[in-house]
């Protein structure tokens, strides 16, 4: 294309673009805007604005982003062929099936009719490349391919290398005359792009490539593959999944209550809480990472300013719902999530943490929307991991290079084990239900009814044949241990256990009645034993607070002064025969009785009397003051050696040698105004510059221009140009 | 769903409900997989281990006919990395194989290099290997055979051992079975053993071991060492094989302190065995010395450390351990299913008291309440003697004699870890004592006083733990024992549940000082028996002198 119609393709796109979005009717904008979200939001004022928007860079880059490679691929030979476009030829440069792809990109906005013609518009050529589908710029001349059968069979060789791109190539001299080369140039098969390289032009490579843009096109997805499962089997793999994966959520908070873990400084939780929780659920730390993060989706847990993460009130009102709406509420928060929990823990994101800020991935919730799909649409399939892949692979091409694509289908799959969304591999009808958004997903009735009982085993031990009520499992677990979990949950009684029930406020009784009330089996006498034996001696010892004691051998001197009323408001208790005690201070409590006339004396804690009680001391240590004035007359000795150490410090800097001249100084605006003022104007400057010792030089400098934060300049001490970063810049003079 | 009777946890044990009416159907068929951890009365507990399901590999169970049980019996859903486990688990046994090869003796052998690659660099097993003969074969020297196996189990990659055992001496040995019969489990049991090869029964106190031995014994065919605890219950042994097999006096031998014999059959006991002279284990050449075709371990639970040792050196010759008890306080189980064998065989002490093989017991803990002064000593006592002061009080001594009285017409036991103490409770009855320096000769005389019912009352220390039969006993007093040890307290209870003549029933009683670590000691001792089932009953001390029982 010439130079002159490539300014006019682009005076008459602009214009025809926005032309064409308003002849589109109302449902084809519907569609536009269904397919591409972005361009509504805000709603543009007009179509010129929304054409605008919807050739600029970042919602063309959503809107290839979201095409399968089929659709890309058929983008791209749009891009490579020649203005004005034809369904025609975009099919004779694909697949006849492209016709039905050019309807979507149409759709899209990515195409526009020019009356019979179709448009790229310009800015998504500048998207795709100057090379789409490796194909070379376009040529200056027009092309004489008959010239080619007398073409030396060299040049035959370098066209064949360069035909599926990439259609550069290095070669030694373009100038070089009577090489394969040279001949391909001079018949405009190959053009000069600088001294060694050349590239074929577009038409040169469409020609050899029979018309065709791509060596291979997958117009399908490739076909999954996996294992066949019965739906009875998925379901049940799937509903012991939910189960699980409520019960993580449950028992990771329970736990995080009593084991409250702290945030990193850097924000989310250590790895070493990590494994201990992992280690706690009985499951890996992926997994744990998995349900923490589920966790702190929903909200039941958060960190709180003070660093400490602990579960919130919504925690409360999670555990009142019901199985199938605590579920669907983190089954949907984590199909939405940009956050992507399989990134805790892989070797190469180190400082990546649960609840941390360094999870989100843009196309995680993405790819979880096409794997779910993908599922959706084959029943009863397991797909393997490396099918899974390649078929995502497809339908989402990954565009920016690195493995997260593919790890995150692996991550997706895993994750929807643990959820129950799929079932030994397979989609299961809750995750099926899920997709559909049906009105009951059915878990409420497949999930094991709640067991409101237990059996106590002579073993000390009690084990609830199924999930518990919440009250029971709550009760229970404040003086039981947890033994094993699973379906059934096996709780131990012991020394300890009981004590923190009584901790808790329950007596021996209250225990007894309770588990009486919910055990199935009668009570063995050895816990009851247990139970009474701790709580006789639960408390027996006591513990408080007191500041001052009275102590008298004669029991009627204490009885005086308990019924005291002059000395009520020191707010004495009696808690042996001889002794009271007091919360006021001792030397207030002696005046109190002195002036009700008794004889108290002090009493130290050896217990011998303090006699002399008047002599009142500080509790604290000796503090001075520092004396702040003059200082008093030093020693000979300290003003001799005092002069030695002046008389060794000149002769020091004596032998030193003499500073250069004064190194310039300005302020950083200062500094910015003088080398703006003479860029470029070839007047020499002094600057003073710190190097990274933190010395300062002085250099003579020519500015020649300033870009991000580096002043580049010619330096006249060794004439080349250099960069000096303008922070190390300590001030500037004209020289 | 079904309604099954087995609930498999997330930790992998199984709880097996035995009141749902499968619940037998159930347990026959997890029992080759699934270890018996405990048996109480409502829920028993399995568990599944990688040693579990390796043995049910060997006797030739896949994992699918494993995942089918357990989904089978299951009530709940199962998760499925769970069911994925199992199956990996199972697969690691077999990739690894011992043989013997005509041309390079034994062999390790893989189908699968990438595992034999993963092994060999093991810093563990590389030195117990000898030269590589190809990609997939490693010659091993024979005497490493029990050290690689050991270290292979550690790493996860059980090797399946073909190299079969060595016959060792014939000798004609069968059981004549007149005026008695093998029960049904005492078959299964040394069948079981036989077809694993080497291994461990299990099998509650007073159900017969010693007929299992024997009947392992007929089916090898070959001179047999049997290492037991003491020389009493070498004694034991003769006499229980004179009576149940074709073996007369002087094929069987006696290697204890006294006697040095060494005949086709010989009975050694531990003690001699780990005898030091000039720092040398001067017996042990007893194991090699000799062809034997089967090495029974009885009381496997006490196996002392350098039998372990030795015992890895013999991996060739069939093994097999008896024990009522598999727990050691040690934590050495582990080493008992490498080097001695997987366990064999188990059944739940209920069962066979249900079969009417074992008395039924009641067990009871009587708590002692100290005196004022007993409580203050016991206060002011060293911690590392507070044990001994209360468990030594004199309101105990007081209250085992009134139980004696009690009881004075049943055969009685009273069972004291202080010399001192039963040395006064046995002058203060004036009954006979049996300790430690009791001669072997005395010993014999007053258990068969006893046996024979000519001493109703008999006071021992831990010297009668096990391996001494008194059928008639039917009343223990256990007034002090080894601190918490599950295992003495199993073992003394085992003393008394030899079934009576009459039917009766067998009561144990422990004495049990209130609040001090008698207590808790007692706690840790009865877990055991309460997770077998045995469920104790408290009554206090006051009980017994107002006769209330």
């Amino acid at each position: 294309m010439s130079e002159l119609k490539v300014v006019r393709s682009i005076m008459r796109s602009a214009p025809s673009f926005a032309d064409e979005l308003r002849a589109r009717s109302d449902s084809e904008l519907q569609l536009l805007f269904k397919l591409r979200a972005d361009l509504i939001a805000p709603v543009p004022s007009d179509m010129t604005a929304l054409s605008i928007r919807a050739t600029s860079g970042p919602s063309l880059v959503r809107a290839i982003e979201s095409l399968n490679q089929w659709q890309f691929e058929v983008l791209e030979a749009c891009v490579a062929l020649e203005e004005p476009l034809s369904i025609k030829s975009i099919i004779a440069a694909t697949d006849k099936a492209a016709a039905l792809i050019i309807n979507e990109l149409i759709a899209r906005a990515l195409l526009y009719k020019d009356g019979e013609d179709l448009r790229a518009p310009r800015a998504l050529r500048d998207m795709i490349g100057t090379q789409p589908a490796g194909l070379g710029p376009v040529g200056p001349a027009k092309v004489k391919f008959k010239d080619l059968d007398e073409a030396p069979k060299a040049a035959h060789e370098i066209l064949e290398r360069l035909t599926w791109g990439p259609p550069r190539g290095q070669v030694g001299d373009v100038r070089k005359k009577g090489t394969a080369v040279a001949w391909l140039i001079e018949h405009h098969f190959l053009i000069p792009m600088d001294q060694t390289t050349v590239a074929m032009p577009r038409e040169v490579g469409l020609f050899l490539r029979k018309g065709k843009v791509h060596k291979k096109i997958t117009t399908t997805a490739p076909e999954l593959v996996g294992e066949k499962r019965k739906q009875s089997e998925i379901d049940r793999a799937a509903i012991a999944g939910i189960s699980n994966v409520l019960r993580w959520c449950h028992e990771l908070m329970n736990y995080w209550a009593e084991e409250t873990p702290s945030t990193l400084q850097a924000g989310g939780l250590g790895i070493r809480d990590l494994r201990k929780a992992a280690e706690h659920l009985g499951v890996t730390e992926n997994c744990a990472a998995f349900v923490a993060e589920l966790c702190y989706l929903s909200g039941i847990v958060v960190a709180d300013p003070d660093g400490r993460v602990l579960p919130t009130s919504a925690f409360d009102m999670w555990q009142l719902k019901t199985p199938e709406e605590q579920w669907v509420e983190i089954a949907t928060l984590w199909s939405l999530t940009s956050r992507v929990a399989g990134l805790v823990g892989k070797a190469d994101s180190k400082n990546v943490n649960a609840l941390g800020a360094e999870l989100d991935r843009v196309n995680a919730a993405v790819i979880r929307a096409h794997i779910l799909k993908m599922l959706l649409e084959r029943a009863e399939l397991a797909p393997s991991l490396d099918s899974a892949q390649s078929f995502i692979q497809w339908v989402y091409p990954n565009r920016r290079g690195g493995t997260l694509h593919a790890d995150l289908v692996e991550w997706t799959l895993r994750e929807s084990e643990w959820l129950g969304i799929t079932g030994q591999g397979a989609l299961s009808s809750f995750g099926n239900r899920f997709i559909e958004d049906a009105d009951s997903i059915k878990i409420n009735e497949a999930l094991p009814k709640p067991v409101d009982h237990i059996l106590i085993q002579a073993d000390n031990t009690a084990i609830a044949p199924g999930p518990l009520t919440i009250e029971i499992a709550r009760h229970l677990s404040t003086f039981a241990d947890i033994e094993s979990r699973g379906g059934a949950t096996v709780y131990r009684f012991s020394e300890s256990s009981i004590r923190r029930g009584l901790d808790h406020g329950h007596s021996g009784d209250e225990i007894r009645t309770f588990l009486t009330k919910t055990s199935k089996t009668p009570m063995p006498q050895p816990l009851e034993y247990l139970i009474s034996d701790v709580a006789r001696k639960h408390g027996r010892l006591k513990v408080g607070y007191a500041n001052t004691y009275l102590r008298c051998e004669d029991e009627a001197t204490i009885n005086q002064i308990l019924g005291d009323k002059r000395l009520e408001h020191l707010r004495l208790r009696q808690i042996a025969p001889q002794v009271i005690i007091s919360d006021t201070e001792s030397r207030e409590t002696i005046e109190e009785l002195r002036s009700a006339g008794y004889f108290p004396a002090g009493e130290s804690n050896t217990g011998s009397v303090i006699t002399a009680a008047g002599q009142t001391r500080a509790k604290s240590r000796p503090k001075p003051p520092r004396i702040i004035g003059e200082a008093t007359e030093p020693s000979q000795t300290i003003l001799n050696s005092a002069v030695r150490a002046l008389r060794a410090g000149e002769k020091a800097s004596a032998r030193q040698p003499q500073r250069g001249a004064e190194v310039p100084r300005s302020t950083a605006n200062e500094t910015m105004d003088m080398l703006n003022k003479y860029i470029g104007e070839e007047v020499s400057l002094i600057i003073g510059y710190a190097d990274t010792n933190g010395g300062v030089t002085q250099r003579i400098i020519d500015p020649l221009s300033i870009s991000l934060g580096t002043l580049v300049a010619r330096d006249h001490g060794s004439g080349e140009v250099q960069h000096f970063r303008i922070p190390r810049i300590t001030g500037v003079t004209p020289a | 769903m079904s309604d099954g009777p087995l609930i498999v946890q997330s930790d992998k044990t199984l709880l097996l409900d035995i009141d749902h009416p499968l619940s037998t159907d159930c347990r026959r068929a997890i029992a080759p997989f699934a270890e018996l951890e405990k048996s109480p009365e409502h829920i028993h507990t399995y568990r599944l281990t990688s040693l579990g399901l390796w043995n049910a590999r060997a006797a030739g169970h896949d994992a699918e006919k494993v995942i089918d049980v357990l989904i089978k019996y299951s009530r709940f859903a199962i998760p499925h990395a769970l069911l994925v486990d199992v199956a990996e688990t199972m697969g690691r046994y077999g990739r690894l194989r011992l043989e013997s090869d005509p041309i390079h003796g034994l062999i390790l052998i893989s189908t699968d290099p990438a595992v034999l690659q993963e092994v060999v660099r093991g810093k563990k097993v590389a030195p117990l290997l000898g030269a590589k003969i190809d990609n997939e074969t490693i010659a091993v020297h024979p005497s490493q055979r029990g050290h690689l196996k050991q270290a292979l189990l550690r790493l996860g990659w059980p090797a399946e051992d073909f190299a079969g055992y060595v016959d060792g001496q014939a000798h004609e040995i069968s059981l004549v079975e007149d005026g008695w019969h093998m029960r049904e489990y005492q078959k299964l049991a040394a069948e079981g053993f036989w077809h694993g090869g080497s291994g461990v029964v299990v099998l509650p106190c007073g159900a017969g071991k010693t007929i299992v031995g024997a009947a392992a014994m007929a089916h090898a065919k070959a001179t047999t060492l049997i290492l037991v605890t003491n020389t009493v219950a070498a004694r034991q042994w003769r006499d229980e094989l004179l009576r149940r097999t074709n073996l007369h006096e002087d094929e069987i031998g006696e290697y204890s302190g006294a006697k040095k014999e060494i005949r086709p059959v010989t009975i050694a006991t531990y003690q001699v065995m780990t005898t030091k002279k000039n720092g040398l284990f001067a017996h042990l050449d007893l194991f090699d010395g000799h062809d034997w075709g089967l090495i029974i371990y009885d009381e496997v639970h006490l196996l002392p450390a350098p039998i372990f040792r030795f015992t890895a050196d013999i991996q060739s010759r069939r093994r097999l351990g008896l024990t009522a008890t598999l727990v050691r306080e040690d934590g050495m189980e582990g080493e008992v299913f490498s080097l001695i064998g997987p366990k064999r065989f188990d059944v739940p002490w209920k069962e066979i008291e249900a079969q009417g093989y074992i008395a039924p017991a009641d067990c009871v803990e009587v708590r002692v309440t100290l005196t004022e002064h007993e409580r203050l000593n016991y206060a002011t006592a060293e911690t590392e003697n507070r044990y001994r002061v209360c468990a030594t009080t004199a309101t105990k001594k007081r209250v085992a004699i009134a139980l004696a009285k009690i009881h004075e017409n049943d055969q009685v036991l009273i069972i004291g870890q202080y010399i001192d103490q039963i040395d006064e409770i046995s002058s203060d009855l004036a009954v006979p004592i049996i300790k430690g320096d009791t001669p072997i000769k005395e010993r014999e005389f007053l258990y068969n006083e006893f046996r024979s019912g000519k001493i109703k009352c008999l006071v021992v220390s831990k010297v009668a733990n096990f391996s001494i039969d008194l059928p008639e006993a039917s009343i223990a007093i256990q007034i002090s024992g080894t601190f918490g040890s599950r295992q003495e307290e199993a073992q003394r209870l085992g003393r008394i549940l030899r079934p009576k003549a009459d039917g009766r029933g067998a009561r144990f009683y422990s004495l049990v000082a209130r609040d001090t670590v008698d207590q808790d000691f007692a706690q840790n001792r009865q877990r055991f028996l309460a997770e077998q089932g045995y469920s104790y009953r408290i009554i206090d001390a006051d009980d017994v002198f107002t006769g209330k029982l």
